[in-house]
């Protein structure tokens, strides 16, 4: 598995992220090679503690796909412990981001239902169940092509007769035989499909403003949602009706559904660039211009080590054994990619930085994320379940309490024995908790219009905050790293209110060290100022030579940062999750161990070691 | 699948085994890409025969047909070998087809007697199995070849074949389960030798793939694999060490660090284990994996590693190298790892080789054990 994993990487051009799911980041990029553009899901490996064979299987199953109405897959390979998987670029976004601006009408939607039916009926066919067909999951091309996307819970079976238990989906969109884990097959997608259908008519799927935990009760109990009213036609409420039989036996498969009265008279994909056009509009008229986020590698090596430190096998010389030689590589790598810099990061490197003469980008790496003290104290009722725990916070974290529709009803995929560890669940709740951490574009309290002002923010956005996430990654100490994080944070507020004085400060900084004989040996000749960052290039459009390099080394990393910043403040927020006793919800903790229970068995059956 | 039938008068059941070997015998010739095209219509059919569709039920009358017809027609081996040049589409129907014929028994069968297929294959064609693993070789045939080897790995006699498929082995006439000498060491030329290189080597689709067969040969047939890894020891130990634990990428070494620790702990393989905690040389290699900078390495090493710690029964080699690094070691674990704060087991288990540690006696000690494996003396 290692020789093609830097070769792989080469060939592609990094441009800006285009969003980040459960357990990895989605960037656009350029293949170098044919110029195409396309998707790179990136997942970190060291983030997940037992789930790599589980991403094999997601891979495998996209793998032997090939329909117009699935994301085409192209390749993946490994680049050090990041595992790159190539898909088609679609440039529309997913119906949960067209569904923005507003709802859709009837018209969209029988036309959307076609394509899904049409993808279902080939992954049904090649005997695969999706597990997870929701708006977020429906990705739409420029011209309008619908396609299936994310693969991750899906299911491949070796007998198109055979049936599944495990318990997997996003609660919402459930179909009540998963939720009862009495035997599912294709027919699950169906409902699933029908209930995708009222999210895009209402914008939210039935029970939206329950809690996910209540919803796995409701939806086997209640009676199936119904569209109703006047509004809608007949032959839309039939449909909806047709999908959402709650015995699985009666429900019609995705072939038969393709002859129902609503989608036999869809339009053309075509229309549903109005779509597209509309959530374009939409966000031009939002005031500020969004600012992508770009990839950087990542430092991988943690603190260097001593020498000293090593272990002594009496005749054999420390220096020759092998992990050591793989050490050196890695951090080269990181090195070269860094154009020499960020090797030693430390207080010399962050210094070093104050040069920004050849940063081509204006945009600033978000801004810093401050922990959001949370006031709920994890409950200790949760931590006797065991083992599951964690899948659950990982698999529910998307998912607040109250549930928040500004970013998303997409609900959480729940996903068996997801991509946890300790590190990573807290990781990747910062990556999902919407407003506090990921939304780059939350106003700051400052307007930065004095040119000091804006040297303060980008010292802060280049220098201050990556050096404090270099640093930070790089210290073992728990005391060391809360102290540092505590540092950081106040720096940013700094840097919230008073940018000006942010750079003025390290201005003096940079005077007194250069003043000083011994420290001034430490900055680069004749690079002491700060330059003007002129832009260089704009990022959003691809062309070969705007393309930026993803070694450029100003592109701070967000993920390090959102990954190795906050784990104590994150460790809060995870109580704010469904299936954790909250005041009022007490009668569902009982439920949710019955229900992690079934998880665990589900588990079992498919690792009979674990 | 009907489209396939509109074109052309549909195939008899019967003929259909034969057409195909016709079919592929024209792979090469003139006219190739036409032979493939039919080639894939002739495979669509066979599929439709075996599993029937969502609406309808296949017939067991022509299941029956078309597998002893394949047989026959010696089209298995043919397929295995010629997978990877199919088309797209047909790769995947090829898979369907072998998992259908290979587990098919006629309604008469007893359900707990062999499949005809396999049991053909196991005593008469064992070639077909070992032409399954190469079909790691080629980037095309590597999940359909891998998907159909582990269902048919759920047979103990079909792990054999390929444990134990030998080509240096030349004694005419054995074929199949009753050509299989568990007691010779093996040379490293069978197909199981090269599993090691495809997991290393190939792209990472392959490599992750092979992995996956790999682990199930190792893990599913404790009898078997017990008897195997104590013959072929130094053989396995050495390939395993030196080509997957200290493998460039990271996926092959975290996962075989895990799976070292899986068969190391497995109770059918005590025997196995304590020679491998024998060595010193093994203690070296698990030791700087706790060094490794990438932590889910660190962890999955010190699963290892703890095993050296726990044997009651240490060789001097183990105990010299702990001896020697022993304030290191009380030093590094106390940190090590100390972000796992709710793992208990894990806390629990540093804990206890801290102990352990501490409490050795300064001088190594004679063991009062030795491992049971021939061979396999401390070094």
């Amino acid at each position: 598995m290692a020789q093609e994993s830097g070769a792989g990487a080469s060939d592609y051009s990094l441009l800006e992220e285009l969003g980040s799911g459960s357990f990895g980041t989605v960037f656009k990029a350029i293949q170098r090679s044919n110029s195409e553009v396309v998707a790179i899901k990136m997942i970190d490996l060291e983030s997940s503690e037992d789930d790599i064979q589980e991403i094999q299987q997601e891979i495998s199953v996209l793998s032997t796909c090939a329909s117009p109405f699935v994301t085409q897959y192209k390749a993946s390979f490994l680049r050090g412990h990041k595992l790159w998987i190539v898909m088609e670029f679609l440039g529309g976004g997913s119906c949960l981001d067209l569904l923005k601006p507003g709802t859709f009408n009837e018209a969209h939607i029988a036309i959307i239902c076609r394509e899904l039916l049409l993808g279902l009926e080939y992954l049904h066919q090649e005997g695969k169940i999706h597990r997870d067909i929701k708006a977020a999951n429906v990705l739409l091309s420029t011209t309008g092509k619908v396609k299936l996307a994310d693969f991750g819970v899906a299911a491949q079976l070796t007998n198109i007769k055979s049936q599944r238990n495990t318990f997997v989906g996003t609660p919402f969109w459930m179909a009540p035989e998963v939720i009862q884990q009495a035997g599912y097959d294709f027919k699950a997608d169906i409902w699933s499909l029908g209930i995708t259908a009222m999210e895009l008519i209402h914008g939210e799927p039935p029970n939206a403003a329950t809690h996910p935990m209540k919803v796995l009760f409701l939806i086997p109990k209640a009676p199936a949602p119904r569209l109703e009213g006047s509004n809608y036609s007949k032959e839309f409420k039939d449909f909806v009706a047709q999908c959402l039989v709650k015995d699985c036996d009666r429900r019609p498969s995705a072939k038969e559904l393709l002859k129902h009265k609503f989608i036999r008279y869809a339009g053309k994909v075509e229309a549903l660039q109005e779509l597209i056009e509309r959530k374009q509009e939409y966000d031009g008229a939002r005031s500020r211009p969004s600012h992508p986020k770009f990839y950087q590698e990542t430092l991988n090596t943690m603190s260097p080590k001593v020498d000293s430190d090593e272990w002594v096998f009496d005749t054999v010389k420390a220096s020759t054994i092998a992990p050591k030689k793989s050490t050196t590589k890695r951090r080269k790598l990181s090195v070269i990619h860094a154009n020499g810099q960020g090797l030693q990061a430390g207080p010399e490197d962050a210094l070093k930085r104050l040069d920004l003469k050849d940063s081509p980008l204006e945009y600033s790496s978000p801004p810093p994320i401050t922990v959001k003290k949370g006031t709920i104290r994890k409950q200790p009722s949760i931590v006797q379940l065991g083992s599951p725990i964690k899948h659950r916070q990982s698999s529910t974290q998307k998912r607040p309490l109250q549930p928040d529709m500004n970013f998303g009803n997409t609900g959480s995929t729940v996903r068996l024995f997801r991509r946890v560890s300790d590190n990573s669940t807290l990781a990747q709740v910062s990556d999902s908790a919407p407003g506090s951490i990921r939304d780059e574009n939350r106003p700051q309290s400052t307007d930065t219009t004095t040119k000091e002002g804006v040297l303060g923010r980008r010292v802060f956005n280049k220098v201050i905050d990556p050096a404090f996430q270099e640093l930070h990654a790089q210290t073992g100490n728990q005391a060391k790293r809360e102290a540092l994080s505590r540092l950081a944070d106040a720096w940013s507020a700094l840097d919230a209110v008073d940018p000006e004085g942010e750079y003025q400060m390290l201005k003096i900084m940079i005077e007194r060290v250069q003043s000083d004989s011994k420290l001034s040996a430490l900055l680069p000749q004749s690079k002491g100022t700060v330059k003007d960052g002129t832009p260089q290039a704009t990022p959003q459009k691809p062309s070969g030579k705007l393309v930026l390099a993803q070694n450029n080394p100003h592109l701070a990393s967000h993920r390090r940062r959102q990954s190795s910043m906050q784990p104590e403040g994150l460790r809060e927020k995870l109580v704010n999750l469904p299936g954790q006793s909250v005041p009022g919800l007490e009668h569902t903790k009982q439920l949710a161990d019955v229900l992690y229970g079934r998880w665990t068995d589900g588990l079992r059956n498919r690792w009979p070691a674990v | 699948m009907s489209f396939l039938f509109g074109r052309r008068p549909r195939t008899n059941t019967v003929d259909l085994p034969k057409q195909a070997k016709e079919q592929i015998s024209r792979l090469d010739g003139p006219g190739a890409a036409v032979k493939a095209e039919e080639l894939a219509k002739t495979l669509g059919q066979m599929k439709f025969v075996l599993q029937g569709t969502q609406e309808t039920e296949s017939s067991p009358e022509q299941v029956y047909q078309l597998v002893t017809g394949m047989i026959q027609e010696d089209l298995l081996y043919l397929l295995a070998i010629n997978l990877y040049r199919l088309p797209f589409e047909s790769r995947k129907d090829a898979q369907v087809i072998f998992s259908y014929v290979l587990r098919f028994r006629p309604a008469t069968a007893s359900p707990k007697s062999e499949p005809i297929a396999l049991s053909y294959v196991i005593n008469n064609r064992p070639e077909v199995l070992v032409e399954l693993c190469n079909g790691y070789h080629h980037k095309e045939s590597a999940t359909p070849a891998g998907t159909v080897l582990r269902e048919v790995l759920k047979s103990d006699a079909a792990a054999a074949i390929i444990l134990y498929d030998d080509p240096n082995e030349n004694t005419p006439g054995s074929k199949g389960l009753t050509g299989i000498q568990p007691e010779t060491k093996q040379s490293g030329q069978g197909v199981f030798w090269k599993f090691f290189n495809w997991i290393d080597k190939g792209s990472f689709e392959v490599g992750a793939d092979a992995f996956t067969t790999f682990r199930e040969l190792l893990t599913k047939h404790k009898q078997i694999v017990a008897q195997y890894l104590a013959t072929n020891f130094e053989l396995f130990f050495d390939k395993y060490n030196n080509i997957l634990v200290k493998s460039e990428s990271y996926v092959t070494k975290r996962q075989s660090i895990k799976l070292l620790g899986e068969i190391l702990l497995d109770r059918a393989n005590y025997a196995v284990m304590t020679a491998y905690v024998d060595r010193g040389e093994h203690l070296k290699i698990c030791m700087n994996l706790l060094r490794d900078d990438r932590k889910m390495v660190q962890y999955e090493g010190f699963h290892v590693f703890k095993v050296f710690v726990a044997n009651p029964h240490k060789s001097i080699a183990v105990q010299k190298i702990l001896l020697i690094n022993r304030e290191r070691l009380l030093t590094f674990l106390k940190h090590f790892l100390e972000d796992r704060t709710d793992d208990e087991q894990f806390i629990d288990e540093r804990e206890f080789l801290i102990k352990q540690i501490k409490n050795m006696p300064p001088t190594p000690v004679e063991p009062t054990q030795k491992p049971a494996l021939l061979g396999s003396q401390s070094r």
